[in-house]
């Protein structure tokens, strides 16, 4: 039963760093029906942002977090500024590979400014130092990262649910001619929802980096989680995306203890089928009419 | 009709094409002034830092070799291509090494797999293939070994070594094994297997991780509960510190051992103080515990700097030119391919800066059949025995 329970914790911990990949995925997606392929190398990018501020110039953690997911956020809305709004003709699936272009770019960069082996982030919260519930031990780590990845997802329902930004981020998805009738400056809608869930991206890069290490590629087993995430929760539905995310983690966690560990890779992309084929909305999502 | 006119015709240019790539091939890569080798590394991916040692050392010695005039007038130019430690690139990278680079020879090429994927077009296309970094057990009773040579352990040796060490001095009674899920993890759980039978203590579990896992918390939570007090390690330096502060963090400290693919020291920038007292094995004098070591270190470390972090992996990639370097130097100025087989056939327990005691003859290509084991404490290596002899397979 103790054993159960730490796979569960386990599975949670690394659950809520997919459910904020997802989120990142699902928000963007919500908005513009754009799937963000460069999501994952976004998230990178913030990441060694991160990094190069606390080791080069010296930042405290905090500051540096601040600063790698403004940047983050900022690169996001450039790129929607001057790659994606320009190519009005492009078809939905050219903007997609339009941004698999953008995760090859960023992959370069990074690899570029930074280098490709292995580095480890300076992180304020200790992976040695554990907490013991009966038999279940928790680092200070996971407990640490999966706190600020609800207080993550918290904070975007607020946003999402409760501001007036939030209300416009909604009209634009829902109907984006009859926003703009309304008032509502669609651009710059846009251009938020490109930073923010770069942000995000950027957010579940640093908390996962002590879980991945640091090299240009760290995001690659992450991003496709969070994408199985974001598909079995709902692709349109950030609720689905959290949900999705734990579910997985948990999933994964107990097949490959009592099922097989070889095979616990290949689990998230059989989800994607099965979701796909037996309940394409997927766990919270709503089914999807397209209005003739 | 036409379309056998068309065959004809098509056969005809192929034949025409085959005939005079055999006649060029003669002397591939070799002019008066150079001689071309190539290499395929991990220089990105999660063996990344394999490479970058690898690659940089050999990089470094071999400017130190140029520097100091070449070998008989020929200076030596490293292609090195990355393959991201997978076995598809390492293909398409050996096919223009050898198609288009035109090189002399392979020179190392990191990773079982990958080896395994290119071997059968190296050997086909008899290019001689320098010390391929892979397990060396796969070359036994492997045909038509005429160009290649191999100065570098078999994952199987090494993991009996390595375990029956363990069982006799270190008194560990039951092993539980974490194993990269191909050819390098697997050859490594056989040999450690093996050692199990050889001296009867427990196989508590062996636990695989594939290449691109990121996550592996159930993975430590499996290595815990088998209840092992010892954990082997067959893993890039990426999953083999991911591993061990995974297991940290579930407060899993077990006895660790693990292959001299994991010996140098960044591992405990990587994994943390876990890292302290790891036993390893190795295949030359470590740094610290040799002076013609520790002055090459010196030389590779005055070339390139970054590869501070890696002065193990530095030293194995000239650990792996030197014998072909000495050879080039025996051929004197014809540099055939043959002239450089019997060359490198006419060494008897030969000794360089870094490689010791290799031993290559007509019917020997399995240049070293000794490591020893080490500690690593505190970022310094501990010699823990003196060389230990395994079987010449082939």
């Amino acid at each position: 039963m103790a054993l159960l329970a730490q796979y569960v914790v386990g599975g949670l911990a690394v659950g809520s760093l997919y459910a904020l990949v997802a989120l990142g995925i699902v928000l963007l997606y919500r908005t513009s029906r754009i799937l963000n392929f460069a999501h994952g190398d976004l998230a990178t990018f913030g990441t060694f942002i991160a990094f190069a501020l606390i080791s080069t110039a010296h930042w405290p953690f905090a500051a540096a977090s601040a600063g790698s997911l403004l940047a983050t956020a900022l690169v996001g809305a450039a790129f929607f500024f001057l790659v994606i709004r320009p190519a009005k003709e492009a078809t939905l699936l050219g903007k997609i590979v339009i941004t698999l272009g953008l995760a090859l770019i960023l992959q370069g960069a990074t690899a570029v400014f930074w280098g490709t082996d292995t580095k480890t982030m300076p992180f304020p919260l200790s992976d040695t130092k554990v907490y013991r519930l009966g038999e279940v031990v928790i680092s200070q780590i996971s407990l640490g990262s999966f706190a600020v990845g609800l207080v993550l997802m918290a904070g975007l329902y607020v946003l999402v649910q409760r501001t007036r930004v939030g209300l416009a981020m909604r009209a634009v998805s829902q109907d984006m001619v009859a926003a703009q009738v309304l008032g509502i400056p669609v651009r710059r809608i846009f251009a938020l929802t490109w930073g923010l869930a770069s942000a995000l991206g950027a957010a579940a890069g640093i908390l996962l980096a002590p879980v991945t290490l640091l090299d240009p590629y760290m995001m690659l087993d992450p991003f496709l989680k969070g994408f199985a995430a974001a598909v079995l929760g709902g692709i349109d539905s950030m609720p689905g995306a959290a949900v999705g995310g734990l579910l997985l983690g948990v999933v994964e966690a107990l097949f490959g203890a009592y099922v097989s560990v070889k095979f616990k890779t290949t689990l998230a992309f059989l989800i994607i089928i099965a979701v796909l084929v037996i309940r394409p909305e997927g766990l919270l999502g709503r089914e999807y009419k397209r209005r003739v | 009709m036409r379309t056998a006119t068309r065959m004809g015709v098509l056969v005809a240019v192929l034949v025409l094409v085959a005939t005079v790539s055999v006649g060029v091939s003669q002397e591939r890569g070799i002019t008066d002034t150079e001689i071309v080798i190539g290499s395929s590394q991990p220089l990105s991916g999660p063996a990344a830092f394999w490479g970058q040692g690898v690659g940089g050392g050999m990089d470094a010695y071999l400017k130190w070799i140029n520097d100091a005039g070449g070998i008989n007038g020929r200076k030596i130019r490293l292609v090195l291509r990355d393959d991201g430690y997978l076995p598809t690139r390492a293909v398409a990278n050996v096919r223009e090494l050898v198609e288009r680079e035109r090189v002399f020879a392979i020179v190392s090429l990191i990773g079982s797999a990958n080896a395994f994927a290119v071997r059968d077009y190296i050997i086909e296309n008899q290019v001689l293939w320098m010390t391929p970094t892979a397990d060396a057990n796969m070359w036994a009773g492997f045909k038509n070994k005429k160009y290649l040579f191999v100065g570098y352990p078999g994952y199987v040796d090494e993991g009996r070594i390595l375990t029956t060490y363990a069982a006799k001095n270190e008194g560990v009674k039951s092993v539980a094994v974490f194993y990269q899920n191909d050819l390098y993890g697997q050859k490594g759980l056989l040999g450690i297997k093996r050692g199990i039978a050889d001296t009867k203590i427990k196989l508590a579990t062996a636990v695989p991780y594939e290449v691109t896992d990121r996550d592996l918390s159930g993975q430590a939570v499996k290595l815990r509960q088998s209840g092992a007090d010892a954990v082997m390690l067959y893993a890039t330096p990426t999953q083999g510190a991911l591993i061990v502060r995974e297991m940290a963090k579930i407060g899993f400290s077990p006895k660790l051992f693990a292959s001299f693919t994991l010996a140098d020291p960044v591992m405990f920038q990587l994994a943390g103080d876990a890292w302290n007292g790891v036993i390893l094995t190795a295949y030359f004098p470590v740094p610290g515990t040799d002076p013609k070591v520790d002055a090459m270190l010196d030389t590779l470390l005055k070339i390139n700097p970054q590869l501070r972090q890696s002065p193990f992996n530095a030293l194995a990639g000239v650990s792996f030119l030197e014998p072909f370097v000495e050879a080039i130097r025996r051929a004197g100025p014809n540099v055939t391919r043959d002239s450089v087989v019997r060359a490198l056939e006419s060494m008897r327990n030969w000794n360089g800066e870094v490689i010791r005691g290799i031993t290559f003859g007509p019917d020997r290509h399995q240049g070293l059949n000794r490591i020893y084991i080490i500690k690593s404490e505190n970022r310094q290596y501990k010699k823990l025995t003196d060389w230990i002899e395994y079987p010449v397979g082939f």
